[in-house]
């Protein structure tokens, strides 16, 4: 068999935290490999390397049976690989044709000739693209972007393409417009990668399926030879025992009931599709699904961060929705979110703890100046009480390591009393003993009677540690299940968007028996 | 391939960052003592007059003073003013315009002050002076705030309408132009009427200006202003990210435009200070302060005693310049603006070194390692190469 791509004991590790570790990945002419992986698995940090933004620290790769080495995304399109990425590349102050034209290296003239125009007018036509070159990109919908994206990987002449989730940001019509273009492209002899979370889009478009876990490469399956549950599990993996306490408390009354909340991002498309959840207090309520589901908009649609279109957010009886970040603190219900960055939500960098312990209280001392004579003792109870390793209560938070940096952060947020705690990505990119040590400060809140809704990536540790998980899909909730009897292949097809049970029970997931919302007020639109 | 990149330095020694800022001090005074030699003139005796400013010798010593605290005291105002807003990430680049706007407007009130009491006369410039600065640059900021249009670009356009405003009121002559002299024949910018002057405290022979004693008084509020307030943490908090000051609630907008008012308006006090002490105004009354602020504010780290430091310095530069050059033939004032122009560019070259370092890349370090490999390798197959050719001769001469 005759490979287009060969990997090789491939592994890359961004400082203590292995992305890829020993990873062997084929491709074949011509054919079409679905690269399946939960969030944070290396999928793209892989296929960054193949497309020269990262090098890796040992292994190689072989293009066309020849060993190569890809230094840079130049180097990456002389070799005949192209890369779509999720988020598009292009210049929106451009037409089609000039975003197509800036990269060309083989032409020598300036201006657009006529040669130009005719050799992307073929290519479009051999591939079925319908596309109009002169219309503007800042003009173009999401998928004529991406066609345009994939148009132009092919006038540089890539024969290996790489697609970073395709059909994320597309419609149901146009994935199958996509499929018919990636089929097409294979006929021609191209060998194509795409990056997928959904199973029924890699059961109906690939030939053989490439599964990653935790940076690991696992195995390579035939499509035709395997379902959608087997994937799933490949995937997902087996369940492992993590041995992270979970109290069981005496369970109160809804404290907070989200009923239909719809919520848009910051593209004004929905990104909450009328949601309905509630939390009782001494509970922990898990919230799955793939990364980019909805979850951020969510935190911030509760915490008064993000306008609401539509829905009911009721805390305690009272209704939360429209007040200010502020006053939704005030009504007893935190929220801390740590952003990929892990710096950039919630946190000041280059400010002190104190400085930042102090940040959502800071206006209620009297007077026009900070009282920091308590906050530094607020600030030396949360380092106390979290154990956080610093210099000194004036040391700038950027200059603390990772785990402390969101002890301080979850520790303002406790300090403050909540009886609902919104927590999402608490371990991000923490080591074990660290994350154990947030874990363990989230149980006592939970002993506490506090309620708490942890949004989070590892369904091992969900398992553990959540009473119950809620299951999300592009905004949309897929059912509620309890973590004593459900399994990671269970969430895993619920997130996929593949298995959804919110009628399973008899009764609507996510709406309380004893809710405070009466029938009439929930249907309310 | 890139063989090096820049890394910023994760902890400035304060020794190192003298040493650079010493040694780029004394490599810009070789420069310029090279432009001076090539004039025919003594550079240490140039150098010993500007360090001086002409003082040691002089009977008028009081007389610089006074002069150097003239540039000292805008150029303070507005290096602290600027200051606030970078600290809040705000490129406030309009200080020059942000002057003029001031200066103008604290001069309709001089000219047409006569008679009113001198007190009166001063307050109220100061007063339509940061009105009227702070104004625009509440506007710039709304705009900033409500449609997201690029600062920088704003308030640098500013800086050139009001260059053009002052001149165009220094080149018309006409009956309601009443900031120009009516007894000349030229367009030509009056002085202001005695209530409109700066008085000040009388030492001996010299007179301490009120202006210096506000433009200090003001440093130290600023300071405890930024530091110890709930307005300067909030500053704070928008500055290092403005997303954590929603998320706690902090209305950003609001403090963008309070911000920017106060910067401006500060500016704007500047400009009615030092047009009240010229007791004149003209195109050229800014003497660059908004462009040199700048550069003072980031010296400063935006940290206002830094700042302050930073103010006395550069401002003894100027003066010393301006003195030592108006005391040869050969040179004049613009020789005193490259002088300042090189030293500066040393100092933010050594400011640069002091923060970052050249750090060779890891594909460079790679590649020379590969390099060294194969030259050693060349290296043997020459030499076993040699050693058969020599094998082979001394077959040869065995064969004979």
């Amino acid at each position: 068999m005759e490979y287009a791509i060969e990997l090789k004991g491939i592994s890359k590790s961004f400082g203590p935290v292995a992305a890829n570790k020993n990873i062997n990945l084929s491709l074949v002419k011509g054919e079409i490999l679905a690269l399946l992986g939960e969030n944070g698995s290396g999928k793209t940090t892989l296929m960054n390397m193949l497309s020269g933004i990262y090098m890796p620290d040992s292994g190689s790769i072989f293009i066309n049976g020849k060993k190569v080495s890809i230094n840079s995304p130049e180097d990456s399109g002389k070799l005949g690989i192209g890369m779509v990425h999720q988020h598009f590349k292009l210049v929106e102050r451009f037409t089609a044709l000039e975003n197509i034209r800036i990269g060309m290296r083989n032409v020598k003239s300036v201006l657009i000739r006529n040669n130009v125009r005719k050799n992307i007018e073929e290519t479009a036509a051999k591939f079925g693209f319908n596309i109009d070159l002169d219309k503007q990109v800042s003009n173009m919908s999401v998928s004529e972007k991406q066609t345009l994206e994939i148009l132009k990987v092919l006038c540089y002449g890539a024969k290996i393409i790489i697609l970073d989730e395709p059909t994320a940001v597309l419609t149901v019509q146009e994935i199958e417009r996509l499929f018919a273009v990636l089929r097409k492209m294979k006929e021609e002899g191209h060998s194509i990668i795409i990056i997928t979370h959904k199973l029924n889009e890699v059961m109906s478009i690939s030939d053989r399926v490439a599964i990653l876990r935790h940076g690991e490469y696992i195995d390579t399956v035939v499509t035709k030879e395997t379902n959608e549950k087997a994937l799933t599990e490949l995937m997902v993996g087996h369940k492992i025992e993590l041995n992270i306490e979970r109290p069981i408390m005496e369970k109160t009354h809804p404290l907070l009931e989200i009923r239909n909340l719809t919520v848009k991002n910051d593209e004004g498309m929905i990104a909450v599709d009328h949601m309905n959840f509630y939390i009782r207090g001494g509970e922990m309520l898990g919230v799955a699904g793939i990364a980019g589901s909805g979850q951020k908009e969510l935190c911030e649609a509760i915490a008064g961060l993000r306008k609401i279109e539509d829905g009911l957010m009721i805390h305690e009886g009272k209704s939360i929705v429209g007040l200010s970040p502020k006053d939704v603190l005030a009504h007893g219900v935190a929220m801390s979110f740590i952003p990929e960055d892990r710096l950039g939500m919630g946190l000041s960098p280059s400010l002190s703890i104190t400085d930042n312990i102090i940040l959502k209280n800071y206006n209620d001392s009297k007077g026009i100046f900070v009282n920091r004579k308590n906050g530094r003792a607020e600030a030396q109870k949360v380092i106390e009480r979290f154990e956080i390793v610093t210099p000194s209560t004036e040391t700038p938070v950027r200059r603390l390591s990772g785990g402390n940096v969101q002890k301080v952060l979850l520790g303002r947020e406790i300090k403050s009393g909540p009886n609902v705690l919104i927590t999402a990505y608490p371990v991000r990119g923490l080591d074990i003993n660290s994350s154990y040590r947030i874990y363990d400060i989230l149980n006592e809140q939970k002993k506490k009677g506090v309620g708490i809704l942890f949004v989070g990536e590892d369904l091992d540790v969900m398992l553990a540690l959540c009473d119950k998980i809620l299951v999300m899909c592009h905004g949309a909730l897929q059912g509620v299940v309890n973590s004593d009897n459900t399994t990671k292949e269970e969430i895993g097809l619920m997130m996929t968007g593949s298995l959804n049970i919110v009628d399973r029970y008899g009764k609507t997931a996510g709406i309380a028996k004893d809710s405070v919302i009466t029938d009439e007020e929930g249907k309310a639109e | 391939m890139r063989k090096y990149h820049l890394v910023r330095r994760s902890n400035p020694r304060m020794t190192t960052t003298i040493l650079l800022y010493i040694n780029g001090l004394l490599l810009s005074l070789l420069v310029g003592a090279i432009l001076l030699y090539a004039l025919d003139i003594d550079p240490f005796e140039y150098y010993g007059k500007m360090f001086t400013m002409g003082l040691i010798g002089n009977k008028y010593g009081f007389k610089t003073i006074e002069g150097l605290l003239k540039v000292f005291v805008p150029l303070l105002i507005t290096s602290v003013a600027l200051s606030i807003s970078f600290k809040m990430r705000f490129w406030n680049i309009g200080g020059e315009g942000e002057f003029l706007v001031g200066a103008i407007c604290a001069s309709i009130i001089a000219f047409n002050s006569t008679g009113m009491p001198n007190v009166v006369t001063i307050v109220l410039m100061c007063l339509a002076a940061m009105l009227s600065s702070g104004i625009i640059g509440v506007a710039i900021a709304a705009l900033k705030v409500k449609f997201n249009t690029n600062e920088t670009l704003m308030t640098l356009m500013l800086n050139y309408i009001m260059l053009y405003v002052i001149r165009y009121i220094g080149e018309t002559k006409a009956d309601w132009n009443f900031f120009l002299r009516a007894d000349s024949e030229r367009p030509k910018f009056g002085t202001f009427p005695d209530s409109a002057i700066m008085g000040g405290i009388q030492i001996g022979k010299f007179k301490l200006l009120w202006a210096v004693i506000i433009a200090i008084v003001l440093t130290a509020i600023v300071y405890v202003y930024l530091k110890y307030t709930k307005r300067g943490y909030e500053i704070n908090v928008v500055g290092d990210s403005s997303a954590t000051a929603k998320y706690a609630g902090m209305n950003v907008g609001r403090i963008v435009l309070r911000t920017m008012f106060l910067s401006s308006a500060l500016i704007g006090l500047a400009a009615a200070l030092t047009v009240s002490s010229a007791g004149t105004i003209s195109d050229t009354i800014t003497n660059d302060v908004g462009w040199t602020g700048i550069i003072v504010a980031w010296l400063g780290k935006l940290s206002i005693p830094a700042v302050f430091i930073i103010s006395i310095l550069i401002s003894i530069l100027q003066y010393g310049c301006q003195a030592a050059a108006t005391s040869y033939p050969a040179i004049d004032s613009n020789f005193a603006d490259l002088m300042q122009g090189i030293i500066l560019v040393f100092a933010l070259i050594a400011d640069f070194e002091a923060n970052f370092k050249l750090v060779e890349t890891a594909e460079a370090i790679q590649r020379r390692k590969e390099r060294k490999q194969k030259r050693i390798e060349r290296k043997q197959t020459v030499t076993g190469k040699a050693e058969k050719t020599a094998e082979a001769t001394k077959e040869g001469t065995t064969n004979e």
